[in-house]
C-alpha cells in the first residue's frame, strides 16, 4: 500500500508540489524501500541525491572548529586592545616627525647643518632597550597569551609590546 | 539551554557559550558547505569564517529566524564567493584532474543499492555542471531536506526562483548521470 502511493507521488516530489509532510515521509520511503528507489531512479535519476541522509559529522572535527573560531575570536578582540594602545605612540612618533623635519628644514635653510647626522638618538634608543626590564602590561586571565612591554618609565609613548605564549621563557 | 539563551550570553561577550554554538551547528553547516564546495576540508575553512562573521553581526541577528537558517545564509553566501573565486583557477587544469568515480555498483539496479556516501560521490563529480545558486538550492531542498521557504530566506530570492533553481539542477544532473553514470540507471534505461 505504502509503496503505491509512493511511486503515485514521484511526480509531485520531482515537480515541487509535494506539500513538506508528505514529502518527508517520501524521502523516508525512498532511502528505505529498495524497490520504490529502483522505480523510482526508472522516472527519475536525480532522485539518487535525495538518498543522501545527513552523515554525522567527525566531534573532533567539531570541537576543533570551535576551538579555532574562539581562538580567533580573542585574537581580534586582543588585538583591537594593542591598536588602542598603539595610537598615543602613532601620535607621538608622527610628532616627533614632524619636529625633526621642521628642524633640519630650519637647518638646511640657515646652513647650519654640515657633514652627516651623528647616530645619537639610535644609541640612546638601544641604551635604554638594553636597561629596560620587561613588564606584564596585559595579561588576559584564561586565556594562553601575556602581552609583555618594554619601555622606561618615563616614556610610555615607546612601548614595544611581544605577545608571549606563557609556556615559553622569556 | 537552547540556542536562544546560548545566543543572549554570546550577546554580553561570552564567548564560551558562542563555542557551545559552534558546537551544535557546525556539523550541519559544514555538511552543507562540503556538498556545494564538493571539498570536505575547504568546506571547514569556510565553516570557520562563517561562525567568525555570525559572532560579529550577532546584535544584527533577528531571532524571528532560526539561529540555524541564518548560519545557513552567512555559510552559503561564502561558499558561492568561494566557488566564483574558484572557478578560473579550476579551469586551468580541470580536464586534466577529473577523475573518473570508481563505482562499486556497476552491475544490475545499482540504484537500488547506492548508499548516501555513494550520492555524496557521484554529486561530487557532477556538481561542476550547476551555477552556484544551482548547487546550493539542490543541496539544501534536496540532499539537506530545507523546506522550499527556508532555501529562499539562506539565498536571499523568491520560493519561485528556488524551484526554478533545482528544476535546472535537476535537469542538468539528469543529462549527466545518464550520460557518465549509467550505472546508476535501471537495466531498461542504460544504453
Amino acid at each position: 500500500m505504502n509503496c503505491e502511493i509512493f511511486r503515485e507521488m514521484i511526480g509531485s516530489y520531482v515537480d515541487e508540489t509535494l506539500e513538506e509532510s508528505r514529502r518527508l515521509w517520501f524521502r523516508t520511503h525512498l532511502r528505505e524501500c529498495s524497490t520504490c528507489r529502483e522505480s523510482a531512479l526508472r522516472k527519475e535519476p536525480s532522485l539518487l541525491f535525495a538518498m543522501a541522509p545527513a552523515a554525522p559529522s567527525e566531534p573532533e572535527a567539531i570541537e576543533a572548529c570551535a576551538a579555532a573560531v574562539v581562538g580567533r575570536i580573542r585574537q581580534d578582540r586582543l588585538e583591537r586592545r594593542l591598536h588602542q594602545r598603539r595610537r598615543p605612540w602613532l601620535a607621538a612618533a608622527a610628532a616627533a616627525i614632524m619636529v625633526v623635519s621642521g628642524g633640519l628644514a630650519w637647518r638646511t635653510m640657515t646652513g647650519g647643518l654640515s657633514g652627516t647626522l651623528q647616530p645619537v638618538v639610535e644609541a640612546q634608543r638601544n641604551s635604554d632597550l638594553q636597561h629596560a626590564s620587561p613588564t606584564v602590561e596585559v595579561e588576559m586571565a584564561g586565556e594562553e597569551v601575556r602581552v609583555y612591554q618594554f619601555a622606561n618609565d618615563e616614556d610610555a609613548d615607546t612601548a614595544i609590546y611581544f605577545i608571549v605564549d606563557p609556556a615559553l621563557e622569556l | 539551554m537552547n540556542d536562544h539563551q546560548w545566543i543572549q550570553s554570546a550577546k554580553n561577550g561570552d564567548e564560551d557559550a558562542y563555542a557551545e554554538l559552534v558546537r551544535r551547528h557546525s556539523g550541519g553547516l559544514h555538511r552543507a558547505v562540503a556538498r556545494i564546495l564538493a571539498d570536505d576540508t575547504e568546506a571547514w575553512d569556510v565553516v570557520q569564517i562563517a561562525f567568525l562573521k555570525a559572532w560579529q553581526k550577532l546584535d544584527r541577528y533577528n531571532p524571528r529566524y532560526s539561529f540555524s537558517t541564518w548560519l545557513y545564509r552567512i555559510g552559503t553566501n561564502l561558499a558561492i564567493d568561494f566557488l566564483r573565486s574558484r572557478s578560473s583557477r579550476e579551469r586551468a587544469h580541470k580536464a586534466g584532474t577529473e577523475q573518473r568515480l570508481r563505482l562499486v555498483g556497476t552491475g544490475e539496479g545499482a540504484g537500488a543499492r547506492a548508499d548516501s556516501s555513494e550520492a555524496d560521490n557521484v554529486l561530487q563529480q557532477l556538481v561542476g555542471v550547476l551555477t552556484p545558486q544551482q548547487r546550493s538550492a539542490f543541496v539544501l531542498r534536496e540532499m539537506e531536506g530545507l523546506e522550499t521557504a527556508e532555501v529562499a530566506e539562506v539565498l536571499g530570492c523568491s520560493a519561485t526562483t528556488v524551484r526554478n533553481h533545482i528544476f535546472q539542477a535537476r535537469k542538468a544532473l539528469r543529462r549527466e548521470l545518464r550520460v557518465r553514470f549509467p550505472e546508476y540507471l535501471p537495466a531498461s534505461e542504460r544504453g
